[in-house]
């Protein structure tokens, strides 16, 4: 197996050009779970940890352009206002050794079904950069999925960042696990609400052959809150509307039976955490539009 | 570029630089273990899924089964050999001593790296999951036994040492008396908020 | 010389714990050897079948790996009772997972590339590897481990419990269940001509000795079998596993040491584990709980390499007083992993459904459930008649109920919420037996007033090597300073396993009887050592053989608090409390490590633990840590454990009761009781998963006008 280590991103982008299997690797949580036993034997890893700038991050005015290689703990501790769903997720991700180094460009390689943060991605509205020496190409995260473990990346492409919207209104991660930590996921679900545009957007995890939006619930739960006006008067959503927007998230599931969990419990779950999360971030929009006003 | 399967790398472990050839495919844990015979970093499961092989890596903790030693090159790198002082043992492990945080002692040096480490995030100002309010102007949560529990959980123990695992992480970190408060439910949220 | 305090009873901090702390201690595969060899098996891919063709070619083309066996070139090993045993010998496989070949090299790396690269081709064949509760293979074994009779009968049951005025019928299943250690097994194995050195992870050196030289051909001196730290077995390290066997193989083919530490995805099928249990229980009781009728059937399973057959009516001989009873054993041969011991066997699995029924039974007669156990509490060991050498069931009941402050429970079902929560609590009782197995021990005087006594013991975790030194101390009547004890070598004085709880008794007993008589041969020397030092050696086989007759086992009780998520199906445990009467404690602090960490394996039995057999590919489905869930810390609550001294002349000179296993005893069914107490539900085959708890738990939400 080669090691190559480019030191500079340009290197880096040439080394895959010239070695197309070429499989990269930077903290490695990913990557050397599947090697250590064999499950994948790449003839020549990339290690992309001598280039610094995947290692950081630009809080733009719209969007935090996100280093592929910014580890969980980053995020957690230094983006938490800008991308709140994400550092959720973070804080979920494996065990704490593995946050230090995991991060959401290792996730989207990865692109397994299970990974915590495409949830808060899809939720939070986020394209990848994908770049070869052809060039530059903007993802939506909802086209980046294709399969199980599969990706649209080409084979000399890298992901150089994520390009995540800033919250605009409140973010909210769920997962649901049977063990307390360490625990990869039955299920998760991630909401953002986006009042400058005032539509709502989501996330499933683990419930189907790739991560997806629930968009039937989305887009019903943004004509019932244009409809009743309560982007504008703050009130409360109502149970009813909260129950048929929590049903279209368990439909838009397609989950199967596994060691971790039923399908069926699966789907209610979704049904659960779809509900909680909308709960809680409207609680949290209707708090801030309060304080807004009376300040 | 050529094909090669091996490197001559320096890691620096504990203060000392140690040059050597390695496979590529070597692990920083199968390194330090079979190469320079710092067996005290422990293989549980080489799928980072035990903690078992928990070292520091540049003062933050990682697991060691999941870092290609030739990846490790000129990062610094502190491992349960490397924290006592002579023969003043570091304030964990003493802790980990006096309260009988382990029994078999399989899963202890990387608890004790981890352990270090959870002091110190906890210093630092880093949320948990058991963090109730994560808005960073929210500032330090107190390092109560249910912190201690969930930044501890990237360790397993099978002997279930972990009731004196939480008290020796408390009593290393000044802050005893949180072993004490019981396990409280999530406080601060209602259900399901009132949409629902 | 006196001592400030008595030696026994002392919460003395663990002798070996400074080097654990700071990584010192050495483990199977820690220790540097020049030269060394690394081997790598590969698992068999079918579930039986036999093995058609080995290809090895493309392994060995790596200049860096030695040897490739398998039954085609393997050397021949000689016969032994434990069929697993016989690695590499025969073309025909088990089960899968069984292993098919071994890589060797002189890396790593490279070992588990080439094992990666060994293509074994294999003629499958139909199997089957499912337990019911009707398979058309059950029969009934001979006896259930070591000399229990398989079934048991007393008084008429069927007559009276078909009178009886309150009827329990309920069958409760526990899954399969894998040991974990964090160490995986292990070892290192040297030749030196015809003496082999094994740095092994087992559970009883000389064990292991007496395999390796039967298998080998080799007299048992010839071996030896180093075992200074272990880290865990909980069972799965009780006799010797393939790992040795192959490492000992490989290192006499490539003529070089070799290291053997088996990846952690290859112990589910290689190690063993505790089997599935179906158990039936009937009660018939009077209206105030009085049971009259027992009958406690189980349905089991072993491997087509036999295996242990989980004793798990057992209990049911012990526990209560039922003029009639009965309980029995039946066991299924199928195509699966060979099932072992795991932590109490038997007493686990069999006390989670008796002390779930007895719950039913409580709340089926309106009895609140310690007083049930109370009112059902025996004279004498129900099963042989025997006298207690001393119970204490119900003062640790007693102790739990205020320590626990039952009293302030609400008995109604599902009558405590906060918010989304719904709040239980829970009680069971706990028992295992107290067994000692003869062994022997050597103290000797040096001139310098020092003392070194020697037992092969195993230290796994449970603090061995620290209480033998407070027996040996407390018997020579010299500080602890003073006296040095090995163990963890069979070159050391013949030793039982580390298992069954007996430890302490069966090494301490000969450690005590050969330091006491130490004493007395230098008090009639007047205290003068000669110069070569005075060796005494000591055998308990006879002291073993003059006891008297009684039923000798430890008690207790366990009390769990749980909180349920009604939306999600989410079960916590908020608390745990055990009271034990387990004899005199010897050492507290790690007899509370060892209770603690009992019952915390307790917990993950009750909510996050067991094995999925995947029907079409005949193996376990969860083959690693992050599948097969073990408690992590964010799982544990507080854990409260007490124990009631007793004093009992019947055990040994220390007057202990083994410790390590009882903790395990009755944590499921004190959560599952708790849960139920918290919603209702009743769940009777665990682990109680969301998913599993769930559809009840709405069902019951609907139900209630709440």
């Amino acid at each position: 197996m080669d090691f190559l280590r480019p030191a500079s991103w340009e290197e880096a982008l040439a080394a895959k050009a010239e070695h197309p299997t070429a499989v990269p690797i930077a903290g490695g949580t990913d990557v050397m779970v599947e090697i250590n036993f064999d499950h994948r034997r790449p003839d020549v890893l990339l290690d992309l940890n001598r280039i610094g700038e995947l290692q950081e991050w630009e809080v733009g005015e719209e969007t935090v352009r996100l280093g592929a290689s910014v580890p969980y703990t980053r995020i957690i501790e230094r983006l938490r206002g800008e991308l709140p769903g994400l550092a959720l997720a973070g804080h979920t991700v494996g065990s704490p050794q593995i946050r230090n180094r995991g991060s959401v460009g290792g996730n989207l390689g990865a692109a397994s079904p299970a990974g915590d943060s495409h949830p808060a991605l899809l939720a939070a509205g986020a394209e990848v950069e994908a770049v070869s020496v052809r060039g530059t190409r903007m993802i939506p995260v909802e086209e980046f999925y294709t399969g199980v473990k599969r990706n649209c990346l080409e084979a000399d492409e890298l992901i150089r960042a994520v390009h995540i919207k800033k919250a605009d209104g409140p973010q909210q991660f769920s997962k649901v696990g049977t063990r307390n930590a360490m625990v990869i996921a039955v299920c998760a679900f991630g909401l953002a609400l986006h009042p400058e545009t005032r539509t709502v957007k989501t996330g499933i995890g683990s419930a189907a052959p790739t991560p997806i939006r629930a968009r039937a619930a989305e887009e019903f739960l943004n004509a019932a809150l244009e409809e009743a006006g309560l982007w504008d008067n703050g009130r409360i959503i109502p149970p009813s509307v909260a129950r048929q927007f929590a049903e279209l998230v368990s439909g838009a599931a397609n989950p199967i039976d596994d060691v971790r969990g039923s399908a069926a419990y699966r789907r209610h779950a979704l049904g659960v955490m779809a509900r909680r999360t909308l709960g809680w971030t409207w609680d949290e929009y209707r708090g801030n539009e309060r304080s807004a006003r009376c300040a | 570029m050529a094909q090669s399967t091996s490197s001559v790398i320096t890691l620096n472990v504990n203060g000392e630089k140690r040059t050597l050839p390695v496979d590529h495919r070597t692990t920083l844990l199968d390194a330090l273990r079979e190469r320079l015979d710092l067996t005290g970093t422990k293989k549980g499961c080489d799928q980072g899924q035990c903690g078992a092989c928990t070292v520091l890596i540049d003062g933050r903790r990682a697991v060691s089964c999941l870092q290609l030693a030739v990846a490790a090159e000129g990062r610094e790198i502190t491992t349960i050999e490397g924290l006592a002082d002579g023969d003043q043992l570091h304030p964990v492990q003493q802790a980990f001593l006096d309260l009988d945080g382990f029994q078999c002692g399989y899963c202890t040096p990387g608890q004790i790296c981890s352990a270090l480490a959870v002091i110190e995030e906890h210093a630092a100002g880093w949320p948990s999951a058991a963090t109730t309010d994560v808005r960073p102007e929210a500032g330090v949560p107190p390092l109560t036994a249910d912190e201690i529990r969930e930044r501890m959980s990237g360790n397993l123990c099978r002997c279930g040492a972990y009731v004196s695992i939480v008290q020796a992480v408390a009593r290393a970190a000044g802050v005893e008396t949180a072993q004490a408060a019981p396990a409280l439910p999530q406080q601060g949220r209602t259900e399901e908020g009132t949409a629902a | 010389m006196t001592t400030t305090r008595p030696l026994l009873g002392s919460p003395m901090t663990r002798l070996e714990g400074r080097e654990k702390v700071t990584g010192t201690a050495r483990y199977a595969v820690d220790y540097p050897v020049d030269r060394v060899a690394y081997a790598w098996p590969v698992p068999a891919a079918v579930a039986r079948g036999e093995i058609t063709a080995v290809d090895a070619t493309a392994a060995l083309a790596d200049p860096a790996v030695l040897a490739v066996l398998s039954y085609e070139n393997a050397p021949r090993l000689h016969d032994t009772d434990d069929r697993t045993l016989a690695v590499l010998q025969s073309p025909h496989i088990a089960h899968r997972g069984q292993f098919a070949a071994l890589a060797v090299a002189t890396s790593l790396e490279a070992a588990r590339g080439a094992a990666a690269a060994i293509r074994v081709a294999y003629a499958p064949e139909p199997h089957d590897v499912i337990l019911t509760r009707d398979h058309p293979g059950l029969y009934k074994p001979d006896e259930v481990d070591e000399g229990m009779p398989t079934d048991r009968e007393h008084g008429d049951f069927d007559t009276v419990y078909a009178r009886a005025q309150v009827r329990l019928d309920a069958v409760y299943e526990t899954p399969p269940l894998h040991n974990h250690p964090l160490e995986p097994h292990a070892a290192t194995a040297m030749w030196d001509g015809d003496d082999l050195t094994v740095y092994d992870s087992n559970q009883g050196a000389t064990a292991v000795q007496h395999v390796l030289a039967e298998l080998f051909g080799l007299a048992t001196g010839k071996i030896h079998v180093i075992n200074e730290h272990v880290g865990g077995g909980f069972g799965s390290k009780g006799t010797a596993r393939p790992h040795v066997v192959l490492a000992a193989m490989a290192a006499r083919v490539v003529r070089r040491p070799v290291k053997l530490a088996l990846p952690r995805n290859q112990l589910a099928a290689v190690t063993g584990h505790r089997s599935p249990t179906i158990q039936r229980i009937r009660i018939g009781a009077d209206t105030e709980g009085h049971v009259q009728a027992l009958a406690h059937e189980v349905t089991t399973q072993i491997s087509a390499l036999d295996g242990f057959v989980e004793p798990a009516a057992v209990v049911s001989r012990v526990m209560y007083a039922a003029p009639n009873s009965r309980t029995t054993h039946r066991v299924t041969r199928l195509d699966v992993p060979t099932p072992s011991w795991m932590r109490a066997p038997g007493e686990c699995p069999g006390m989670f459904a008796l002390e779930s029924a007895m719950d039913e039974l409580a709340i089926a007669c309106g009895v609140d459930p310690i007083e049930l156990r109370v009112r059902n509490e025996p004279t004498v060991e129900p099963d042989s008649g025997l006298p207690f050498s001393s119970r204490h069931l119900v003062e640790c009941l007693r102790e739990g109920t205020r320590r626990f402050g039952w009293h302030d429970r609400d008995p109604r079902i599902a009558g405590k919420h906060e918010g989304r929560l719904l709040i239980g609590s829970g009680v069971a009782a706990s028992t295992y037996p107290v067994y000692v197995m003869a062994s022997h021990a050597e103290a000797h005087a040096g001139p310098d007033g020092s003392y070194e006594v020697h037992v092969s013991a195993s230290d796994i975790g449970t603090g061995a090597r620290t209480v033998l030194t407070q027996i040996a101390a407390d018997a020579l009547g010299v500080p602890l300073d003073r006296v040095r004890v090995r163990v963890g070598s069979s070159d050391l004085p013949p030793a039982s396993v580390a298992g069954a709880s007996s430890g302490t008794a069966s090494w301490g007993w000969p450690v005590h009887k050969a330091c006491t008589e130490l004493r007395q041969r230098l008090e009639a020397l007047g205290h003068s050592v000669p110069e070569q030092g005075l060796t005494v050696a000591a055998d308990i086989a006879e002291d073993l053989d003059d006891r008297e007759d009684y039923a000798r086992h430890a008690f207790g009780a366990q009390f769990a608090e749980v909180q349920v998520d009604t939306v999600t199906g989410e079960t916590r445990v908020r608390r745990l409390l055990g009271v034990f009467a387990a004899g005199r404690i010897l050492n507290p602090r790690t007899a509370r490590s060892q209770f603690i960490g009992g019952m915390t394996m307790g917990l993950g039995m009750a909510l996050l633990e067991g094995s999925t057999m995947d029907p079409a590919f005949g193996d376990y489905a969860e083959r690693d840590l992050a599948s097969y869930h073990v408690p992590a810390c964010a799982d544990v609550p507080e854990i409260d454990v007490h124990w009631i001294e007793e004093e009992d002349p019947q055990l040994n000179p220390m007057g202990s009761k083994g410790i390590g296993e009882i903790g395990i005893v009755g944590t499921a069914a004190a959560i599952a009781n708790a849960v139920h107490h918290a919603t209702g539900v009743r769940i009777r085959a665990l682990p109680i998963h969301p998913a599993v708890l769930m559809p009840p738990l709405a069902g019951a939400r609907q139900a209630s006008p709440s």
